[in-house]
């Protein structure tokens, strides 16, 4: 029953291609598309709602063997992925029906959900790895069909670090392998001992994953790829491919001994990644832009439950993220294609209350305020978290809510006009309410506290902030050199992670 | 004689050193399919064991066949990605022009 979730989407991407190349008829295509579209992103609910009232599921696929087949289940670790991932590709798909010239887009928008949901439900590291391998793909052709000047660029920034990344991360497995004898989740886990060898792989697999997901030093694919790709694109980027690689990090934690360095290692990368987005997210004219500056932010908050060891907080807060940054990128994003500019001194939300309505609920969300959905999550993570973790997690917060304040002053300004449908963002936004109060439904006067402290710091310190240069770093002009030093950056790292748990 | 799995590692090596050193981005793409070759040598090495045969019709010892079932999966993602990265060269070169 559950590889069937990742089955339909497949089998309609398959039929969608089919169709664009075969169906010569203009009219029988314009028809058959967005059906075949909407089927193959709406029918895992199906699938979802008939089996989750059976949680925890566990199949080997094929009935094999656990040693020899392939393991997928459906419990407390993914059902949040998954049930994130069903309803932003829902989102997705009912926001872009009818925008997109050729059946192939869509197709590459329904391989990208296959490989996402692949990948949350497998228990088994090679069958991780290939879905997750179908996930970036789909990412880089999105990225690269987006007609924004440089969009190309970045498509191959992202996928030469990305499939780096990649081998590194497979190149781990084959140790575990070579050590344990198996790739089963399970199975490594009854069999790894903790040993040199393993704590080496487990230093390069988290590297890889980290570069991935876009955390801190290894970020610097991040905000051209999700800022200069199409809206429904950027909101799937952002949204859920990265997730996939937090994913893999909770999977790696629970089949392998991770040593004590490297846990700390973890927490100080999560911290450095959190003020980094922040401060990159302040300084930034550029509406996607800073949302992507977001986005590094938010996953080291991700990271920090991860490496705090509270998984479950990671896993709603993974979970809220989806929601939120999905919801943003698809409400600014229709409003910047509306208004044909980025700039947050012309953008603006005042002509429509729809717009108004969807960003000021989603950017509370966003600042983790109480009844949202981020709240849960955030307050799991807070409770593993001593003396000073818990001191810079406050100030974390109050940069975050800045930054949040940010936006709102900037697009509550008068400025362009032009209309936009904002049905499917503002269902979103409503989404985040309505999980928030269901997760946990208690008012913290704590956060309205510090939003009230944000507004006051930012309206203080806006003459500053505005002379502030969009902060990006690069090391080099020409492309190819770019690459070369980024590149090292990533490798420097990489014997960083496996180095440091030498140290005791 | 050196052993497979590190002849696997050191063709790595040289595939990272070229992505470190390379500004051509063919020359880059070109890093990343000798660093895959790396892998997938070391992966083959892996399933290998001394006097074995292929696991076709078992014997007494035969090599694992895992490692290479893997491999073959893996070199299928390495095709269809050259070819979407060497696409994307195409399409950065058209913007430029």
């Amino acid at each position: 029953m559950i590889p069937l979730l990742v089955a339909l989407p497949l089998l309609f991407a398959f039929l969608l291609v089919l169709v664009d190349i075969l169906v010569r008829s203009r009219r029988y295509k314009a028809r058959l598309t967005p059906a075949l579209y909407l089927l193959g992103s709406l029918l895992p609910w199906s699938v979802l709602l008939a089996s989750c009232r059976d949680m925890p599921l566990d199949e080997m696929v094929g009935g094999w063997t656990r040693a020899g087949g392939i393991e997928v289940a459906l419990d407390g670790y993914s059902f949040y992925f998954i049930l994130g991932t069903v309803i932003l590709f829902s989102a997705v798909s009912l926001y872009t029906i009818g925008r997109f010239r050729a059946g192939k887009e869509y197709s590459v928008i329904l391989l990208m959900e296959a490989g996402v949901l692949g990948a949350f439900i497998s228990r088994d590291l090679f069958n991780y790895y290939i879905y997750m391998e179908i996930a970036s793909v789909s990412a880089f052709v999105l990225t690269a069909l987006s007609d924004e000047k440089g969009a190309k660029k970045a498509a191959f920034r992202y996928l030469i670090f990305s499939l780096t990344a990649s081998y590194l991360f497979i190149f781990a497995l084959g140790i575990i392998y070579l050590k344990t004898g198996y790739l089963n989740l399970e199975l490594v886990r009854q069999n790894a001992v903790p040993s040199k060898e393993i704590s080496t792989a487990v230093g390069i697999a988290f590297s890889a994953l980290l570069l991935k997901a876009g955390i801190f030093p290894l970020h610097f694919w991040l905000p051209d790829a999700h800022s200069k790709a199409s809206t429904p694109a950027s909101a799937l980027l952002s949204g859920v491919v990265v997730k996939v690689s937090v994913y893999g990090m909770i999977l790696l934690l629970y089949a392998l001994p991770v040593t004590a360095a490297l846990r700390r290692a973890l927490l100080i990368v999560a911290f450095a990644s959190i003020f980094a987005g922040i401060v990159g997210a302040l300084s930034q004219r550029n509406a996607k832009r800073l949302l992507a500056y977001s986005t590094v932010s938010q996953l080291g908050y991700i990271l920090l439950g991860i490496s705090s060891g509270s998984i479950y907080g990671a896993i709603y807060y993974s979970f809220a993220h989806m929601l939120f940054k999905g919801g943003l990128f698809l409400g600014i994003g229709s409003l910047a294609d509306a208004q044909g500019t980025k700039n947050l001194d012309e953008l603006s939300y005042r002509g429509s209350r729809g717009a108004t309505a969807t960003v000021v609920l989603l950017s509370l969300a966003l600042t983790g305020t109480a009844p949202f959905v981020g709240a849960y999550g955030k307050k799991l993570i807070l409770a593993h978290l001593t003396g000073i973790g818990s001191f810079l997690f406050y100030t974390a917060a109050l940069g975050t809510m800045a930054y949040a304040v940010k936006l709102n002053y900037h697009l509550a300004a008068p400025g362009r006009r032009g209309s936009i449908r904002t049905a499917v963002p503002l269902t979103l936004a409503a989404l985040t309410l309505a999980f928030g109060l269901y997760l946990n439904p208690v008012l913290n006067p704590m956060d309205w506290l510090l939003l009230i402290l944000a507004l006051g710091m930012f309206l203080t310190l806006r003459k500053t902030l505005s002379g502030l240069k969009p902060f990006s770093f690069r090391p080099a002009e020409e492309f190819g050199r770019e690459i070369n030093m980024h590149m090292t950056i990533f490798f420097l790292f990489v014997l960083g992670m496996m180095l440091i748990q030498r140290l005791q | 004689m050196i052993e497979a799995e590190l002849a696997g590692i050191i063709i790595m090596l040289i595939g990272f050193y070229g992505l470190m050193s390379k500004r051509n981005l063919i020359k880059i793409v070109l890093s990343i399919n000798i660093v895959s070759i790396g892998l997938v040598l070391f992966f083959v090495g892996m399933g290998y064991r001394e006097g074995a045969s292929a696991p076709i019709m078992p014997r007494e010892i035969v090599a694992d066949p895992l490692p290479a079932a893997l491999m073959l999966t893996t070199l299928v993602v390495d095709v269809a990605i050259t070819a979407l990265a060497l696409t994307i060269i195409l399409r950065m070169r058209r913007e430029a022009a």
